[in-house]
Parts: structure tokens; C-alpha cells; sequence
């Protein structure tokens, strides 16, 4: 019997294609715009690290001015001081921890024919790979002995590997960096985070950093800052140190805790440490520590542009629309088939065997929009892609969750959409209609 | 000479297919309203005028890597050769560049303290040829002299004595005074290091297209010495692409031990800092443009349905005396009448968006002129998609009023 | 009134041609009260589409009212239908969404009367009828004969010269029919021109003067008998 109703809506279709294709149309298009907008969203607020992100927790203390928050309404600083990282990650008091932070160094490759060129590189502690699984494709990271002791040790990307080494195994080989010779420990596998949980401070969706080396070599080494560096104190004349004494922050505290009881002990370490400070004439605001999970921080942080999401709900309403149409459309097409209903009823359709009829008339109708939503949306990606360049690297591709979903969404909001002209064509009465007309 | 009212109370026998249609216009009319008045933001935001000569404008960055790289001999070198250069207007060295993103700002104020109220300003470290290369005009007091120019080391916290300031600052930090009183005044930096104000300029933007205080910006007289320099550099009108080349080939050419890299025009800057912007407002236009497509076909749709439902009403007009144009007429008033409710509607429903927009994406207030605007594009384009299925409707025989069935 | 001379009337498909109307002539004078019959297939019905200008003919002359026809324009046929002409159909053709005061409105509104002569012609007709106090009621709301009586205020508001009536009873049961063919013989005596095409017999003796159609052409009969005749001689060839 079924087979039967797809037959007759196949008919009802076919009989004035130019209108069955507008459906389709209409469909396809409100689908596409809302998946491409809806697939941006996604995967900017994606968990990029799901079996972890609730036991990694961003640091955050209250080191700025007296005056005024860092941000309304008394928000602490988004970063943390260098007196802070080094202290904090020192104490040892979480499971694992690293302060991390930014620089760039000229590479001067081993290789005569390649020429010195800029690197940005991700300074970081020994816990920091295994707290953020970095993935390796040889050796590993550095021994947590080499964090104090100042080794020059360096783990590179698979794509920096490629490009010194020629994508060879370089552990033990030596790399120029900054006029310094470094000993290459480790290789890392490909590794792209979306968003790039651990550092959004100058943007969430940057490029991965090629080169990690300890992060005591900043001072040892005078590395430059890169990212966000802000102060609301002048600092003292005396170079470097002094500059890292500051208050400036531009650095970023991780923290890894695997229970609620560790999470209680590391706040209360951190208020004593605060108390501390405070003894020590810095820390001049109310104790204001926080700790936020990587999904808490991404909120935080807003890490979905609101121009992504003011796209979305506008691809929404379009769907709407169409969906409006789907129904107009529907209804008008079914009322004009009310004498064939009639008669259909005169000799025993049942109003549940007509409903079934036109409910699959109309999902037959979703199935072909989804599909055309799907290229469409496909299409849409690629236009975001183009228009946005570099900035949308990642986040404009269909992964099949995505795609089946759409095709869902067009069958689910179809069906909808054919509910109410349904049941309007099938409440006809089986006489009636005949006569007049 | 209408039919307002029988149509109107026959569509009202209708109510559902009439609603249906409304709806879809109020809402078409909402996105459309919102969404052009998403575009007009962005438009005005990116037609601000950043001061300088965008069109032959570049820079690079020299970043030394040698042991022996002495780079205040460099920078000094560089700058004289690269103004030599035929095609070339002048030169500088910057620590930042105007709508790039990246740069430094510090805060200023007019009594000394913690507690005095600071008031952000971007900072550009030039020498006394940055107003020439920047191409901005100053309108009160005096430039840098050569002899004002200093060195900053990384670690320098001491701040010169004279700065430039543009207009926008002038206003924000001495809000009762002309522009012309400014000049001599001083201000705080680092609260309690006094600057004098040497001079204002007209117009120049911060690094952040999207910083509330764009306008605000001042001028430093010193050349950075962070082992990474930036030169920006100003060209003969139509000479830009020739001299970026005649330029990097000069200072390729001499081996001091350092990279060339990142040389950009500002118009591509320009395009990289808004093409969120502009990304957002080509996929907005092409919604807006998308819709109106759907709701134009959705109301041809409808039409010719109905139509074809009501081909023996139409001949029966016709052989009351109907002519073609007054059933063509019939179909266009009964659009507009729906039209019209869904417009209403659509006013609403705008205005509440809009609303909503402004307080979750703080979105400026729609301009009420979006609205008789959009109401009479759709309204146009309502009329337009009735054309066609209409014009069929007037074909229908009369003779098709005496057909049985 | 009308006169129709040697009017042809061929309908053309790809492989037939059909003669629907030869020589086809017809002199209808002021106040007749004409019953056409005829089998079916017989032209009847594309008699009745020319006489009342929604279908054009290929040859002949078709005066009406002194005018000819002939080359008119689709907006001058219009003016003429809706000037002259008041139509009743088999299944009265009233527009179901429309109310029974905005149904006889429909031709009023096309010839242009303002509101205050439309309402007064309306009223006046709807109560000829006998249905003044239902303006208000949907088609869907009444029997078919009133619907029929609707009908023929409509046709009846314009005062048209003549009134053409296809089947006028063709869907009434015979007591409904009854009323309205004499609704429609009060109308005739009042003086208007009567046009009714059926393939009643019975009610075709009740007109004033009959005319019956056979292979689109006219037999002038006056005589009841010669028509029971002609009729019962059909029947056995046609359907």
C-alpha cells in the first residue's frame, strides 16, 4: 500500500513540475543558508578537546588596578602576570600545570640553500603535553628537569619538520634559533585545534604555533612578547627583569584537575597565594580567582563571533520563510485536488490512508530539498570560505553530522510544513464536493 | 474603480492561504529591513576615513638576525637610501600600522596621578618624516624637527617630551578648548609623566578598525630599536607596485644580516581588517536578494494555484463582462490587500528585531526610512510576480462559464 | 435585437475539423422568449457561446442590438456582455467566497456604477427574486434553487436587453424548476428578450416560439407537435 502512496505522490509531483520544483527549491535554499550558517556555528563552538575539557581549568587572579576592573563588570584579567606564571606553575599544586605564552625567534636552517626566516613559537612547561594530549610522531616532549634547567630543547610541528628536516625523524638534531643552538626532542603529529582553546587571546581560530620550547628560556633568552600584553602599572627602569616583574600580563595558566575536591584545594590555594601577594604590596583589588573549564572559557571569551551567530539567526528566518512558502504552497496545491479527494473518500479512502498519501507527498518533497540543501549548503561553505580567506580555515566544511542533519531538518520542517494543508484536504466531506464545482 | 471590498471579504473566507502569504511578507520584510540595515553599518564603518594616502601607500618589517646587526645604523641607512629612491615621496619608521590590528595604545591624562581619569590613545612611534609619509596635515601648532628625534630600547619606560595628537584626541582630553588652545597644553603618561601637545593633526585612525576610539591617536618622536623595525613608506601616485620591487631589491641588496618580510600595501591591510565586514555584508545581501527571489516565487506559486482552482469563477467574469485587464486587476488587488497586511506586520515585527539586535549584538537603531523602503520594494515585487500567473487568468475563455464541471 | 446570418462556426484540432455551426442564421426580435433545443453534439452550446459574444465565429454576420459584432475587440465584446447580455447558467456560476449581495455586485462593479445605484440595483434585484433578506448569506448557505434565483438577479440587475439561459434547470428538481421558469416567464412578460438553451422538451413548449438545432443548424418549429417529433427522432440517433 505504501508502495502505492509514494506512486500517487510521485504523480502528484510529476504533474506540474514547474511548481513541484519551486517546493523544492524553496526547500533546498531555506535549508542550505540555515546548514552553511548553522555548520559555521557549530564548529566554532565545538569542544575541542571533549574527553578533557572538563578536568583543564583557565587560571584567572585579580592582579589589576585598584581603580578599575580589568573589564565591567569586575571581570579579572583575561591573562596572568610573569610573577604569576612562574610562581603558579612552580607550586605545583594541580595535578599538571604550565603557563604559556608567545614569542618569535629567526630560525637559521641547518640547510645552506633555505634562508633564515620568523617563527612564532608557543613557550610552555613540560606538562603541557601530556595535560593537552598533544600528539607525537617522534620522541616527545622535554623531561620536566629541562623546564628549571634551562635546556635549550625544542619539540617541533610536523609541518616545521617537513621543512628543516625534510619530514625526517630529527630527534637529537641541533636547530639555530635566535643565534642559539636547540636540540630537537620531539615531533609533533599533525595537531589542529578548533577552536585553539589553550591561547584565544589574539583570536581563536590562528594557526597552531610551529615551534614549543621551556618557558624560562623568555628570560633567560629575552624572547620578545607577542600576543596581548597589557599593564596598568608603569614599570621600574632595570631592562628585561624589570619588565617581567611587572604588572603586565601576557601570559596564560593551565591548570589540570580531575575532581571537584582537587578543583576546592586549588582555589583555596590560590586565595592563600593571593593573600601572600597582597602581604607583598601587590594585589591591591578583592580577591577575584577563578577557575573556567575549557567549555566555560570558550563561553567566556565569546569565542563564536557574533557576526556568525547574527548570520545564523538570520539563515533561521529564512528558513522561515521558506518554510512559510512550503506551507502556502502546499495548501494551495492541495485545496485545488479537493474534488479528486472527494471522490477518492466517495469510494472508501479512509482519512487516515489519504493523510498517510499526502504526508508522504510532502516528505518526498523534503527528501529532494534536503538534498539540494545539502548542495547548496556545500556551495554556501565554500562562498564563507572565499569571502572570509585565512580567518575561516577549518570552519567551513560539512562533516557528515552536519549533512545528515540537514537532510533531517529539510524532511522534518516538510512534514511539518504538510501537517496543517493535510489535514485541511482531508477533512473533506466525501459527498459535497461532488455536486458543486 | 476597485474591488477593495468584495475581495477583502472573500479573502477572508480564506483566511489561512491569505495569513500564510502575510506572514512570509512580514517576515521577508524583517529580515530584509534588519539585514540592509546590517549592511549600511558595516558601509559607514568602513567608509571612515583613515587619514592616509591608502592608495600608494606600503610597508615592510627588517628584522635583524646577525650577531653583529647594529640596527639603529641600519634603520638610519635604510630610511636615507629608500627616500633617495625616484617614485618615492618619503619614508618612516613605525612601530605600528594604521588598521592592521596590531599595535600599542596607552592612556592619557590631563592632571597628573593614579586616580586622574585616563583616556586611551594609540601610539605611533615616527621620526619628523612621519606626517609626510602618513600623508596627514596638521591644522594647529608645529611638526617634529630632526633634532627631536630619539631611540626607544625595548625595555624603555621614560616617554620624550612632545607629541602630535589628532583632533579626535585634542577634543576627548581638553573638550572646552579650540583646537588651536591645545597646543602647549600637557598631559600624563604613565600618570605622573608630563607631555607637552607640539602639534594636532587633522585625521588618523588607531590600528583597531573596531576600537570605539579609532580617531584617537598620538605621535611619538622616536625610533624603536626592538630588533624588529617597521618601514612605512609613501609613493608617487601610480608608483607603488614599481617602487615596493625598486625597494626590497635595495634593501635585499645590502647584507647586513637581516629578513624582509611581511611587505604589504595598505589596501590590502585595508582589505584584510574589514573582510568580516564585508564578508557579512555580501552574504546578507545575497539572503536579502535569495528571499525576495523565493517570496517573488512563492507568490507566482500561489497565484497560478489559485488561478487554476478558479478558472470557471474567471470565465464567469468574463462573461459578465469582465475585461481582461479588470481580471488582471482583480489578482493584483487581492495581492496588495495581503500584502499590505503582511507589511503591517512586517513593521512590527522589524522594529522588534531590531530591538533584539540592539541588545544582544549592540547593533545601532534601524532608520525608519528602511521601512516605507522595504514596504514598497515588496510591495513592487508582489505586483510583479501577480503579473504573470494574472495575465493567464485574463486569458481564460469566458466560453469555459457554460462548460459542465 | 439579434440576428445572426450563415454564421460558421469550425473548431480545429490536429486531425479533425468540426463543423459546430453552418450556416447558422437566427432572427430573435424584441420580447421573444426563444427555447433552443437540439441533441447533444447538435451545436446548442456553441450557438449559446457565440449569441452571447464569449466565443467569436468564423463567417456570417451576428448583429446585436443594430451593432455588429464582427471585429470587435476583446474590451468591446466585455462592454457588450456586461451591457447587454445578463447570463444564467446550468450550475449558476456564483462565486462561492462572495456573498449573495457582492455576487449580483460582480457586473455592477465592471459597468462602472457607483456605489449608491449599484446598492439600489441590487437590492431591487435580490427582492424581484424573492431573496431580500438573505443578502448576506454565502451561495453554500442556500438550495439550488435559490442559488439559481441569485443567479438570475444577477443577470437581472444590469437590465440587459436579453437574458441567456443555458439549462437554467438543468441541476433543480422539477418543483424548484417550476418556480424558476416562471420567474423567468414574469421576466420575459415585463418585456426583456429571452434566450433559453435546453434539451427539455417539456420546458422548451413553455417559450414562446422554439428552435431546434441539428448539425449546427437551424429548424424553425412551431408546432408542439413537430417538436415532440424532432426531439423523439433524435433521441434515437444522438445521446
Amino acid at each position: 500500500m505504501i508502495a502505492y502512496y509514494f506512486k500517487l505522490s510521485l504523480l502528484s509531483l510529476r504533474r506540474n513540475l514547474l511548481l513541484t520544483g519551486l517546493m523544492i527549491a524553496a526547500i533546498g535554499l531555506g535549508i542550505g543558508a540555515a546548514m552553511t550558517t548553522i555548520t559555521v556555528n557549530y564548529l566554532m563552538s565545538a569542544n575541542p578537546i571533549p574527553h578533557k575539557s572538563e578536568q583543564l581549568f583557565y587560571v584567572q587572579l585579580d592582579s589589576w588596578d585598584p581603580n578599575q576592573p580589568y573589564t565591567e563588570p569586575n571581570e579579572p584579567p583575561d591573562q596572568v602576570t610573569w610573577t604569576e606564571a612562574t610562581n603558579l606553575t612552580a607550586a605545583k599544586q594541580a595535578k599538571r600545570q604550565s603557563a604559556i605564552a608567545t614569542s618569535n625567534v629567526v630560525i637559521e636552517p641547518e640547510r645552506a640553500e633555505q634562508k633564515p626566516f620568523i617563527a612564532s613559537v608557543r613557550l610552555a612547561y613540560s606538562d603541557f603535553f601530556p595535560m593537552f594530549d598533544v600528539p607525537f610522531l617522534y620522541g616527545s616532549g622535554w623531561q620536566n628537569s629541562a623546564d628549571q634547567d634551562l635546556r635549550r630543547v625544542v619539540v617541533l610541528s610536523k609541518k616545521m619538520n617537513d621543512e628543516l628536516f625534510g619530514g625526517e625523524d630529527s630527534v637529537g638534531r641541533n636547530l639555530v634559533m635566535a643565534g642559539t643552538t636547540f636540540q630537537v626532542v620531539g615531533v609533533l603529529d599533525s595537531w589542529e585545534l578548533k577552536p585553539k582553546f589553550f591561547d584565544v587571546t589574539t583570536g581563536a581560530f590562528n594557526e597552531m604555533e610551529d615551534v614549543y620550547i621551556p618557558f624560562l628560556l623568555k628570560q633567560a633568552m629575552e624572547l620578545p612578547s607577542s600576543g596581548n600584553n597589557n599593564c596598568w602599572k608603569p614599570f621600574e627602569e632595570g631592562g628585561f627583569s624589570a619588565y617581567l616583574g611587572s604588572e603586565c600580563i601576557n601570559y596564560q595558566m593551565w591548570v589540570q584537575l580531575d575532581s571537584d575536591a582537587e578543583k576546592a584545594d586549588y582555589l583555596s590555594f590560590l586565595h592563600s597565594y593571593v593573600e601572600e601577594q597582597k602581604r607583598l604590596g601587590r594585589f591591591p583589588r578583592e580577591q577575584n580567582n577563578r577557575l573556567s573549564d575549557v567549555m566555560e572559557w570558550m563561553e567566556n571569551q565569546e569565542v563564536v563571533a557574533d557576526d556568525a551567530r547574527m548570520m545564523m539567526y538570520m539563515a533561521l528566518m529564512f528558513l522561515v520563510v521558506c518554510l512559510l512558502n512550503t506551507v502556502a504552497l502546499l495548501l494551495a496545491k492541495f485545496i485545488g485536488r479537493t474534488p479528486e479527494i472527494a471522490l477518492r473518500r466517495a469510494v472508501g479512502a479512509s482519512k487516515r490512508t489519504l493523510f498517510l498519501q499526502h504526508i508522504i507527498e510532502s516528505a518526498m518533497l523534503g527528501v529532494a530539498g534536503g538534498i539540494l540543501g545539502l548542495a547548496i549548503a556545500w556551495l554556501g561553505l565554500q562562498g564563507v570560505s572565499g569571502l572570509y580567506g585565512e580567518d575561516t580555515r577549518g570552519l567551513a566544511e560539512l562533516d557528515l553530522t552536519m549533512a545528515a542533519l540537514a537532510v533531517v531538518l529539510a524532511i522534518v520542517s516538510t512534514v511539518l510544513a504538510g501537517i496543517y494543508p493535510t489535514w485541511r484536504t482531508c477533512s473533506v466531506a466525501p459527498a459535497g464536493q461532488l455536486k458543486t464545482q | 474603480m476597485s474591488e477593495l471590498g468584495p475581495i477583502f471579504r472573500a479573502l477572508l473566507r480564506n483566511k489561512v492561504g491569505a495569513l500564510l502569504l502575510a506572514l512570509q511578507i512580514a517576515v521577508t520584510m524583517t529580515i530584509m529591513v534588519n539585514a540592509i540595515h546590517m549592511i549600511e553599518n558595516r558601509s559607514s564603518l568602513m567608509a571612515r576615513p583613515s587619514g592616509l594616502d591608502e592608495a600608494n601607500q606600503f610597508y615592510l618589517s627588517s628584522t635583524g638576525y646577525a650577531q653583529d646587526f647594529n640596527e639603529q645604523l641600519v634603520v638610519e641607512e635604510d630610511l636615507r637610501l629608500i627616500r633617495q629612491l625616484p617614485g618615492i615621496v618619503d619614508a618612516t619608521q613605525i612601530n605600528a600600522i594604521p588598521l592592521s590590528g596590531g599595535g600599542w595604545s596607552m592612556g592619557l591624562s590631563v592632571e597628573p596621578g593614579a586616580e586622574a581619569r585616563g583616556s586611551g590613545i594609540a601610539v605611533y612611534f615616527v621620526d619628523d618624516n612621519g606626517m609626510n609619509t602618513l600623508d596627514v596635515e596638521l591644522i594647529a601648532g608645529r611638526n617634529f624637527s630632526a633634532s627631536e628625534i630619539g631611540y626607544r630600547g625595548r625595555n624603555a619606560t621614560e616617554w620624550p617630551q612632545n607629541i602630535i595628537i589628532t583632533e579626535a584626541a585634542a577634543k576627548e582630553l581638553f573638550p572646552d578648548l579650540s583646537v588651536s588652545e591645545a597646543v602647549g597644553k600637557t598631559v600624563y603618561i604613565n600618570n605622573d609623566e608630563p607631555m607637552t601637545i607640539i602639534g594636532i593633526m587633522d585625521q588618523l585612525q588607531a590600528p583597531w578598525v573596531g576600537w570605539s576610539a579609532v580617531e584617537r591617536v598620538m605621535l611619538v618622536p622616536q625610533r624603536t630599536l626592538f630588533g624588529s623595525s617597521r618601514y612605512f613608506i609613501r609613493t608617487e601616485p601610480g608608483q607603488r607596485d614599481a617602487m615596493i620591487k625598486a625597494t626590497e631589491k635595495l634593501l635585499l641588496d645590502r647584507d647586513v644580516g637581516r629578513l624582509i618580510r611581511n611587505v604589504r600595501t595598505m589596501e590590502e591591510t585595508r582589505d584584510d581588517s574589514y573582510r568580516g565586514h564585508q564578508a557579512l555584508q555580501t552574504i546578507l545581501w545575497v539572503i536579502v536578494t535569495v528571499l525576495t527571489i523565493i517570496t517573488a516565487l512563492g507568490i507566482v506559486g500561489m497565484v497560478t494555484f489559485s488561478v487554476n482552482r478558479r478558472r470557471k469563477q474567471i470565465g464567469t467574469r468574463r462573461a459578465l463582462g469582465a475585461t481582461r485587464w479588470q481580471i488582471i486587476r482583480h489578482f493584483l488587488v487581492e495581492n496588495a490587500l495581503v500584502t499590505s497586511c503582511g507589511l503591517i506586520l512586517g513593521v512590527g515585527s522589524s522594529i522588534a528585531l531590531n530591538i533584539w539586535l540592539v541588545d544582544v549584538f549592540s547593533l545601532p537603531r534601524v532608520g525608519w526610512h528602511y521601512l516605507p523602503i522595504a514596504m514598497a520594494v515588496l510591495l513592487v515585487v508582489g505586483q510583479l510576480a501577480v503579473l504573470g500567473p494574472a495575465r493567464r487568468a485574463a486569458a481564460i475563455s469566458p466560453a469555459l462559464a457554460t462548460r459542465s464541471a | 435585437m439579434l440576428k445572426m446570418t450563415n454564421i460558421k462556426k469550425v473548431f480545429r484540432t490536429e486531425v479533425v475539423e468540426t463543423h459546430a455551426l453552418r450556416d447558422f442564421s437566427l432572427h430573435v426580435k424584441e420580447g421573444d422568449f426563444v427555447a433552443v433545443t437540439g441533441p447533444s453534439g447538435s451545436g446548442k452550446t456553441t450557438f449559446l457561446n457565440v449569441a452571447g459574444l464569449l466565443e467569436t465565429f468564423d463567417e456570417g454576420d451576428y448583429l446585436l442590438d443594430g451593432q455588429s459584432v464582427k471585429g470587435m475587440s476583446d474590451n468591446q465584446l466585455a462592454r457588450m456582455r456586461n451591457e447587454k447580455i445578463g447570463f444564467i447558467f446550468q450550475s449558476f456560476n456564483l462565486l462561492p467566497d462572495l456573498n449573495l449581495f457582492d455576487n449580483v455586485d460582480v457586473p455592477l462593479r465592471y459597468r462602472g456604477f457607483n456605489a449608491k445605484e449599484r446598492k439600489e440595483r441590487i437590492v431591487q434585484a435580490l427582492e424581484t427574486v424573492g431573496l431580500g433578506s438573505r443578502m448576506k448569506h454565502l451561495p453554500a448557505q442556500l438550495s439550488g434553487g435559490q442559488q439559481q434565483r441569485v443567479a438570475i438577479a444577477r443577470a437581472l440587475a444590469g437590465e440587459p436587453r436579453f437574458l441567456l439561459a443555458d439549462e437554467p434547470t438543468g441541476n433543480l428538481d422539477s418543483a424548484m424548476a417550476q418556480s424558476v421558469l416562471e420567474l423567468l416567464e414574469d421576466i420575459n412578460k415585463a418585456g426583456t428578450t429571452i434566450i433559453m438553451v435546453t434539451h427539455d422538451p417539456i420546458l422548451a413548449k413553455r417559450a414562446g416560439r422554439n428552435v431546434f438545432v441539428r448539425d449546427g443548424q437551424v429548424t424553425e418549429v412551431t408546432k408542439e407537435a413537430e417538436l415532440d417529433e424532432l426531439v423523439q427522432k433524435t433521441a434515437q440517433v444522438g445521446g
